[in-house]
């Protein structure tokens, strides 16, 4: 592994090398639509980051490298909300053109939660048939990474994804002076060195990402009270456990967690033809299994008609079907379902009620 | 030249601001294609031709008076297929806040001393359509989007059932990447309002309303809970649910 060390004042310069070349995508404080100006830092509930989003990097200005979680993940843009498929032509000359729509592009500050989920997408879009869509977006996605500060809702470290040791191109490590850059690909280390000024880190520089770990190991408010192996087991054992009911009463099925989440990837396929009825395209848009009409199917039937049914098998999907499937938990402990919930159900309350239900009767 | 075989279109209006009928006719882009596909034989807003044989009528407007009812019933015998127009027909819309008070008062306010005098200033509790006739298919909003408008009307020229929404504008919210109302200290009923909007409010500053009625299973409940601990108290949590909900909250037998 090889470290580099960028000063603080050159990250700018840095930003403007890469846009040349690319699209940058990254953590920006929002001041959203309706809001006073001067009203995204310190006066909402979000505290001093005001509403950290991902937003396009259009000069180095623009992009806050937050230690703290965004509201929406950075899927979007390897999965867009929306994206077409394919373009179809009825008529004489009937056809179809399938469409992929991939540039280059620069995911700059993701936080290894993140990291972990965009890797555990990866494994999903490649499984079976590829999905030449995301694939394609993927393979022209340059990621660099960020060490961050855990929030209250945030509990990484039990999910063993509080670090990343691949899965970026390069990664930060602000160590106050300026960054401890950790190259991770060797097209990570052509564009840091053609569009950086960095020298070697030193072994005293380098020494500070595990005092840094040491530190933030130390910081979470959240944590899960069993082992994350133990987990898939946990959540089979309590299908029938009186928590689907209660916080089944309280949802609202409105998809938001499934939404923020950066390992949902469930989506729909539609076609909508143009008002001459004769050429359209099929598209494909974010679908959510808390939805009432997602496990829905012909003649009306549903197979899971409760909130409560869809939340136990949205919780199942993170923490055991799709770890048999893919080998990993899928919930990489970012919070964001917690912190996007007006009911506050806890994704990590539930599993610690869940944990502790299992500890009483195994 | 008509031709024969193409399907007849009909729009109506009742009591409403005809705004989504403006909408359909905004539908710039697409209405000379529309025009190949369809006959439109009654269209007040748009066209002086009046004719009665239509295949889908598309109707505007809730019922307030108790002449509309007997119109509206007049267009679903002749109509094959009726489709609600916008939030008056398809939930009652905003006319449903007349229905708090009573009808006397509310005439009063509106015709003053006029009111008694005149016959035809008659007013009843004002409903949707599908209150007084069967509905096929609603478009939902205030205004309708025109591209449901068109996905609809697409969807039945080519037999196809057509997709409204079923799930809360907190979905379309998320997609277009905006932050909470509810984290900018303000309060909306999103979360139990049907989606479609591309929750155009929220993106642009403003709160949902709510103008596109209630999924077919909201969480009420869970809703007013959420409006108490954001602040507000009983009356307001009742007034959130009230400017396009007023049909369900003062239902009247």
């Amino acid at each position: 592994m090889e470290y580099r060390f960028l000063p603080k004042k050159e990250i700018a310069c840095f930003v403007t090398g890469l846009l040349k070349d690319f699209k940058v995508y990254g953590p920006v404080k929002l001041v959203p639509a309706g809001m006073p100006s001067n009203a995204s830092i310190g006066d909402t509930k979000k505290g001093k980051d005001g509403f950290p989003m991902y937003g396009e990097i259009n000069s180095p200005k623009d992009l806050n490298l937050l230690h703290t979680p965004t509201h929406l993940s950075p899927k979007q843009y390897l999965f867009p909300p929306k994206e077409t498929l394919l373009k179809f032509k009825n008529g004489e000359k009937p056809g179809i053109e399938s469409v992929v729509e991939a540039h280059d592009q620069v995911l700059f500050g993701v936080h290894p939660c993140d990291i972990h989920a965009i890797r555990l997408l990866d494994r999903v879009f490649a499984y079976g048939p590829k999905d030449v869509n995301y694939l394609k977006r993927r393979e022209k996605t340059f990621i660099i990474g960020i060490d961050c500060i855990p929030d209250k809702h945030c509990f990484c470290k039990s999910v063993n994804t509080m670090t990343a040791d691949y899965g970026f191109d390069l990664f930060l490590h602000d160590i106050g002076s300026g960054f401890v850059i950790e190259i991770g690909t060797a097209k990570g280390k052509d564009i840091l060195y053609k569009h950086a000024k960095t020298k070697k880190a030193t072994n005293k520089e380098i020494k500070k990402i595990v005092e840094f770990k040491n530190k933030k190991a130390e910081m979470f408010v959240t944590t899960l009270n069993a082992d994350a192996s133990t987990l898939p087991l946990i959540y089979s054992g309590r299908y029938y456990s009186p928590v689907w009911e209660k916080i089944g009463k309280i949802c609202y099925g409105c998809g938001s967690c499934n939404n923020v989440c950066p390992t949902c990837y469930c989506f729909d396929v539609r076609d909508e033809i143009k008002a001459n009825l004769s050429e359209g395209e099929r598209y494909r848009v974010w679908d959510a299994c808390t939805l009432e009409d997602f496990a829905k199917v012909a003649g009306g039937h549903s197979f899971r008609k409760t909130r409560a049914e869809r939340l136990r098998h949205r919780f199942n999907r993170k923490f055991q079907y799709q770890v048999d499937k893919f080998g990993g938990l899928f919930c990489v402990g970012c919070g964001r379902c917690i912190r996007t919930c007006l009911v506050n159900i806890n994704i990590a309350e539930v599993t610690n009620e869940l944990i502790e239900e299992s500890n009483r009767k195994p | 030249m008509k031709n024969r075989n193409k399907p007849k279109v009909a729009f109506f209006s009742f009591t409403c601001c005809e705004g989504c009928q403006l909408q359909v006719l905004s539908c710039e882009d697409e209405l000379p294609d529309m025009l190949s596909l369809v006959d439109i034989v009654n269209f007040r807003e748009a066209i002086d031709e009046k004719r009665d044989d239509y295949d889908i009528a598309f109707i505007e407007g809730s019922m307030s008076r108790t002449h509309e009812i007997e119109e509206v019933k007049k267009i679903r015998e002749k109509a094959k297929i009726v489709v609600a127009l916008g939030a008056c027909s398809a939930t009652g819309g905003l006319n449903c806040l007349k229905n708090r008070f009573p009808m006397e008062e509310v005439q009063r306010v509106v015709y003053g001393d006029k009111a008694k005098k005149y016959k035809h200033f008659d007013t009843i509790p004002a409903r949707p359509i599908d209150a007084v006739i069967p509905v096929d298919y609603y478009i939902h909003g205030c205004p309708i989007t025109k591209s449901e408008f068109l996905h609809v009307l697409k969807s039945l020229l080519l037999g196809k059932k057509p997709e409204i929404p079923n799930y809360p504008v907190c979905v379309d919210c998320k997609m277009a990447g905006n932050v909470c109302v509810f984290e900018k200290g303000m309060t909306c009923v999103g979360p139990v309002t049907r989606a479609g909007c591309s929750a155009i409010c929220v993106t642009y500053g403003c709160i949902c309303w709510g103008c596109r009625g209630l999924v077919d299973d909201p969480n009420i409940a869970a809703h007013e809970d959420t409006l108490k601990r954001y602040g507000l108290t009983v009356d307001g949590v009742l007034r959130s649910f009230d400017l396009y909900g007023g049909w369900g909250r003062h239902k009247i037998s």
